[in-house]
C-alpha cells in the first residue's frame, strides 16, 4: 500500500527519505537497512527524513529515528528530520520524546539548505552587501 | 451523527495479534476522534496513546482486544452532556509485575517502551489499570471532547 511505503531518493548531495502518513512497524524497521545501504551506495553529505505526512509519532517511532540517526552518524553522515507537524510536536514533547542526535528543520527545503551549506552561503553574501 | 441515538456504531471491538494491527487500530481511533470533532492536537494525543498501549499488548502479551465506545456524561454544571471516547485495552498476558514502577515516568524496560504507560496517562484525561498474573491486564482510558485543554 502506497500510503505505508517509504521513498528514498538522492537530491543534490543529500539522501531524501519520505515517510508515509501511517508507517507500520515493519516499514519503519526496514527503513534503517535501506537508508544505510543507500548511503554506502551514493555517498551523500547527509540524510533528510521528511516526516511532514506522519500523523503519529510514538516511542517506537522516535526510538527508531534516534537509532537511525546514530547509525548514519557512525557512517559519517548528518541526519535532519524535516517537517514535524505541529500536533506531532505537541504530543512528542508531552511524551518526552526526542530524536537523539538528529537535527530538525521546518521543511525539506530548509533541511537541504542545512546539509548543503546553502544557508551559510546566503548569510555571508548578505553580510557582504552591508 | 446524534451521539445520543442508539446507533450500533457507538461501540465496537478490534483484535490485536500482530504489529500490522497497530496501524489499523490507530486508523480506527483517528476516525472515532474525528466523529467526536476532537481537535487535531487532541486526536493526535489519543491516537498516540492508543499506539503505545496497543504496542504494549503485542510486545508483552502477543494478543489482545481493544473495545471502544462513545460515551457521554452530564456536566457538573448541568449544562448538557459531555461527549467522549472510552477505549479498553485487554489482554491475557503475564500482567504487569510492578505497576507503580511501570507507571513512573522515564522508566524503561530497556526497549524504550517505558514511556508507554506514563505517556498514555499524560495524553489521556483518565486512565485506569487493572493487572494480575492470572487474568492479564485491562487498561481503560478516556478522553472528553471539552477537556479544557487547547
Amino acid at each position: 500500500m502506497a500510503e505505508r511505503e517509504v521513498s528514498i531518493v538522492k537530491v543534490r548531495d543529500v539522501l531524501l527519505v519520505t515517510l508515509p502518513s501511517s508507517p507500520g512497524d515493519r516499514t519503519i524497521g526496514n527503513l534503517q537497512d535501506r537508508v544505510l545501504g543507500k548511503m554506502q551506495e551514493t555517498d551523500p553529505a547527509g540524510v533528510v527524513i521528511d516526516v511532514s505526512l506522519v500523523e503519529t509519532v510514538d516511542s517506537f517511532f522516535a526510538r527508531t529515528m534516534e537509532e537511525t540517526a546514530q547509525m548514519i552518524a557512525l557512517m559519517g553522515g548528518r541526519t535532519v528530520i524535516a517537517g514535524i507537524p505541529p500536533a506531532v510536536a505537541v504530543t512528542a514533547t508531552e511524551l518526552g520524546l526526542d530524536f537523539g542526535q538528529a537535527e530538525s528543520a521546518l521543511d525539506v527545503e530548509r533541511a537541504l539548505d542545512l546539509l548543503t551549506g546553502a544557508s551559510e552561503v546566503k548569510k555571508s553574501s548578505d553580510e557582504g552587501e552591508d | 451523527m446524534d451521539p445520543n441515538s442508539d446507533d450500533p456504531a457507538r461501540e465496537g471491538k478490534l483484535e490485536l495479534s500482530s504489529r500490522t494491527d497497530v496501524v489499523d487500530v490507530r486508523q480506527k481511533v483517528r476516525e472515532l476522534c474525528k466523529s467526536l470533532n476532537f481537535s487535531l492536537s487532541e486526536t493526535t494525543r489519543v491516537v498516540t496513546a492508543t499506539s503505545e498501549l496497543a504496542r504494549n499488548i503485542i510486545e508483552f502479551a502477543g494478543y489482545g482486544k481493544i473495545s471502544w465506545s462513545l460515551i457521554s456524561e452530564q456536566n457538573r454544571t448541568g449544562a448538557g452532556a459531555e461527549k467522549g471516547l472510552e477505549l479498553v485495552f485487554k489482554d491475557e498476558g503475564p500482567g504487569i509485575d510492578d505497576l507503580e514502577w511501570a507507571m513512573r515516568d522515564g522508566t524503561s524496560t530497556g526497549d524504550g517502551l517505558g514511556k508507554g504507560l506514563p505517556g498514555a496517562e499524560k495524553l489521556m484525561d483518565e486512565m485506569d489499570v487493572k493487572t494480575d498474573p492470572e487474568s492479564g491486564t485491562r487498561i481503560t482510558v478516556k478522553k472528553w471532547s471539552s477537556s479544557g485543554r487547547e
